[in-house]
């Protein structure tokens, strides 16, 4: 009974998927993935294909698996069967029909977010396996189209949101005379040579959250951080392209943002509240450019908020009263190890934090991550239906009394909105910053 | 209290002859393990006089040899030794342990005459 | 019986341990080597001290959250996995047939815990099958050939046993058991059963990069 429903779920409509199949050949599919296998991959893919003992003992660590009640379609192994197995199996050949099925699967049915790896007794690593399928994807011209748009957007704008050239510019300019409407001597300081910090923001942030840039100023400010912001591209830290397969647009990006820190002689990037703009500049982008470290100190916002905090740069004038729980996002805690960074903050910021479980590394991902939420509106229910369990381990913190989800990260934000609205879980959620801007002692 | 006696009796008898048959090499059946400490196997089976006689063997040097400084000696015998005397458990130097020694004596000459029993369980029968 | 007898355990034995340590030596320098040619770069994330931390959690019963979560697959894993490699090399036969052909000997089981060894791994294949047809998420993903190298594991552990005991045709059933130990060996670097050989080097692959760059635990 469970196959029509599925079936249903697959009568999604993406024009990108869509029109993108409708122009494919059983010859084209097969010279490109026999490209990208022969060219663009090497030992891990062969080794973790003939490594794989086929056990399953993957599959509880995915939140799609375990909300889906253990559809076996869902598992981390059973989505890498229905992808890249068949396609290195069948040495390519496969119909438009199989690709259709690979590209929903491989952009709305896993957050790559590297949960599985940690339950894979072999260490296998298949999120990068699901990558390689996306990377197919993206040479078939097969992206989802909301995903593609935005990589279209970082091809014209180096950002992610369509921001024009002086669009930013004058969204910094608007925060800083808000902020200053607060503190009078506050400056938004652009292009500011051979300040300690470049503080970079994904572009969301000046696109319809113009007040994170605001509290981040004004943290900048109490805190007398030495910092600035450039006044043209280079500002976006975010990357959709690494998640569309566009290998070679991620590295114009972060090549961009790595030398627009460069031209301003910065000591370190500081980076808002985005995990996966820190995977993109702290180890995917980097890698693809060369290095094998960042060239520059990658300073995520908990770690940053951290250090302001320890080093009583930053005071905390009246800790928050509602009880917080604290979501780990993948990219900054699986990815950064930043989680017991984080729970300093809480803490320090928070009179009670409530865990939920599983949490620090093996917390459940958001569901939006790893460019899922930017395949938009066709696929929202997908990701809604599929992380079911993560509603279940949210109102487990809200019965201990939680009242406030704390997620420092964009995507997790904006996909634990949908979660907790659609499952009616009502928790409000918040960045570190939102608190902090909240808590702090602020001139008067 | 007849019965007791009488099967007290039988059971020593037969104790006796047993041990008789074990120590006569006419009716040998099996090779002496008595070396062995806690064998894992049972011994090995070897009825002597049907064995040589199937094989053809007149020279009992041919098995119960006797080496010097690590060189066969022509014309001698050591049948009256137990093989043991020779070999201990460990082995040293040329001289194979109890084990290998039993091994390479039977079924070392079942290989090269191409006759006999040569697997495990073919000697060592449950 | 006995010329067969002869052949499986002498040249096709012989064959056996070449295509064993032969075909992993291949496999290994052969992975190394594209790593070298394709992903260079995975050398310089490897840590031995990551690489150690990450294997060592994994080789220990519970020492993980998997394999806290699943405790009857733990313990029949383990269990299977260390008498599937112990129960051979520590086999009185088997070292006294070493002995004999190259003169070379070390500890031995006593065969009432070998007996006992063999019959965990004849059960602990049994319940990877089982497992194999009954847990749905297994059972998607399972194909032939999963079969395939079960059996080739399973049956020299089956005809040992059966030899061992000296039940159903002694020879014929000897003969078999050396013929599927011959073909375990040369299967273990040409099929899925490689895992043996790769799965340390994934392993500490992804240990080494979560700890060196990821700072998290990877268990």
């Amino acid at each position: 009974m469970a196959e029509p429903s599925k079936k249903e779920e697959n009568k999604v409509v993406d024009e990108g998927i869509d029109v993108g199949i409708s122009r494919l050949t059983e010859e084209k599919i097969q010279s490109v993935i026999n490209s990208v296998i022969d060219s663009e991959t090497g030992a891990r893919l062969k080794a973790y294909v003939e490594t794989c003992i086929h056990c399953g003992l993957c599959s509880e660590a995915c939140h799609y698996y375990l909300s889906h009640d253990n559809d076996p379609h869902y598992s981390p192994v059973g989505k890498v069967k229905q992808t890249i197995w068949e396609m290195v199996r069948k040495k390519g050949r496969v119909s438009p029909e199989f690709i259709r099925r690979a590209a929903i699967i491989a952009h709305t049915e896993c957050n790559l977010c590297k949960r599985c790896a940690q339950y894979c007794p072999f260490g296998i690593d298949i999120a990068y396996l699901i990558s390689v399928v996306r990377r197919i994807i993206h040479k078939l011209g097969v992206t989802p189209l909301y995903l593609q748009d935005t990589a279209h957007s970082h091809s014209v704008t180096m950002n992610q949101m369509w921001v024009k050239g002086d669009e930013w510019p004058d969204t910094l300019q608007w925060q800083e005379e808000e902020a200053q409407a607060e503190i009078p001597n506050l400056r938004i300081p652009l292009e500011k040579e051979g300040a300690d910090v470049m503080y970079s923001v994904i572009a969301p942030e000046p696109k319809f959250q113009a007040q994170l840039i605001y509290q981040a100023a004004v943290i900048m400010h109490v805190a007398g951080v030495n910092w600035t912001m450039p006044a043209s591209v280079g500002w976006d830290n975010s990357d959709m392209a690494m998640f569309s397969g566009d290998n070679e647009l991620m590295g114009r990006l972060k090549r961009t943002h790595f030398e627009t820190a460069a031209r301003l002689k910065v000591k370190k990037i500081v980076m808002g509240e985005c995990g996966h703009a820190f995977r993109s500049v702290y180890d995917m982008g980097n890698r693809w450019l060369g290095w094998s470290m960042p060239p520059f100190t990658i300073v995520h916002a908990i770690e940053f908020y951290h250090d302001l905090i320890k080093e009583g740069r930053i005071k905390i004038a009246k800790k928050y009263k509602p009880p917080i729980t604290l979501h780990d996002p993948c990219n900054v805690v699986r990815g950064g190890g930043l989680h017991e960074k984080a729970r300093y903050v809480a803490h320090a910021i928070c009179e009670k934090v409530i865990e939920m479980h599983p949490n620090r590394e093996h917390n459940y991902c958001c569901c939006a991550g790893g460019g899922v939420i930017n395949t938009g509106p066709p696929f929202k229910m997908t990701r809604i239906k599929g992380n079911r369990v993560k509603a279940e381990q949210l109102f487990g913190a809200k019965t201990k009394g939680a009242e406030v989800l704390v997620a420092p990260c964009h995507n997790c934000h904006s996909g634990l909105h949908d979660i907790v609205h659609h499952y009616e879980i009502g928790l409000d959620i918040k960045f570190f910053g939102d608190i902090i801007y909240e808590v702090m002692e602020k001139p008067e | 209290m007849k019965t007791v006696t009488l099967i007290a009796l039988s059971l020593s008898i037969a104790i006796v002859l047993a041990f008789t048959a074990a120590w006569s090499q006419d009716d040998m059946t099996v090779v002496d393990n008595a070396a062995f400490n806690n064998p894992q196997r049972t011994p090995s089976v070897f009825v002597h006089d049907e064995h040589n006689e199937t094989a053809g063997i007149d020279d009992c040097a041919e098995c119960h040899h006797v080496y010097e400084g690590g060189k066969r000696v022509e014309d001698e015998s050591s049948e009256g030794q137990s093989c043991s005397e020779c070999h201990d458990l460990q082995g040293s130097g040329n001289q194979p342990s109890l084990i290998k020694a039993f091994h390479a004596n039977c079924k070392g000459c079942h290989q090269e005459q191409g006759k006999g029993p040569i697997m495990c369980g073919e000697c060592h029968i449950k | 019986m006995h010329s067969f007898y002869n052949f499986v355990s002498g040249p096709l034995a012989w064959v056996a341990f070449i295509l064993f340590f032969g075909g992993s030596i291949y496999r290994i320098v052969s992975m190394l080597k594209l790593v070298a040619e394709k992903e260079r770069f995975i050398f310089s994330y490897m840590s031995w001290r990551y690489s150690l931390r990450s294997i060592i959690h994994w080789i220990i019963p519970f020492a993980t959250v998997n394999w806290r979560r699943q405790p009857v697959l733990t313990v029949v894993t383990f269990a299977f996995h260390l008498c599937l490699l112990a129960t051979p090399i520590f086999l009185l036969s088997h070292v006294v047939l070493w002995d004999e052909a190259f003169s070379i000997s070390w500890w031995t089981l006593p065969d009432a815990v070998a007996d006992i060894m063999t019959i965990i791994v004849i059960l602990g294949a049994v319940y990877f099958l089982v497992r194999r047809v009954t847990q749905p998420e297994v059972k998607f993903v399972t194909s032939v050939s999963d079969f395939v190298i079960l059996a080739i594991v399973a049956a020299p552990f089956i005809t040992g046993f059966l030899a061992y005991h000296q039940w159903l045709s002694y020879p014929l059933v000897m003969c078999l058991h050396v013929l599927a130990g011959d073909i375990m060996l040369a299967a273990i670097p040409f099929t899925r059963l490689s895992h043996m050989l790769f799965s340390p080097f994934t392993r500490a692959y992804m240990g080494s990069e979560f700890g060196k760059v990821r700072h998290a635990r990877d268990w």
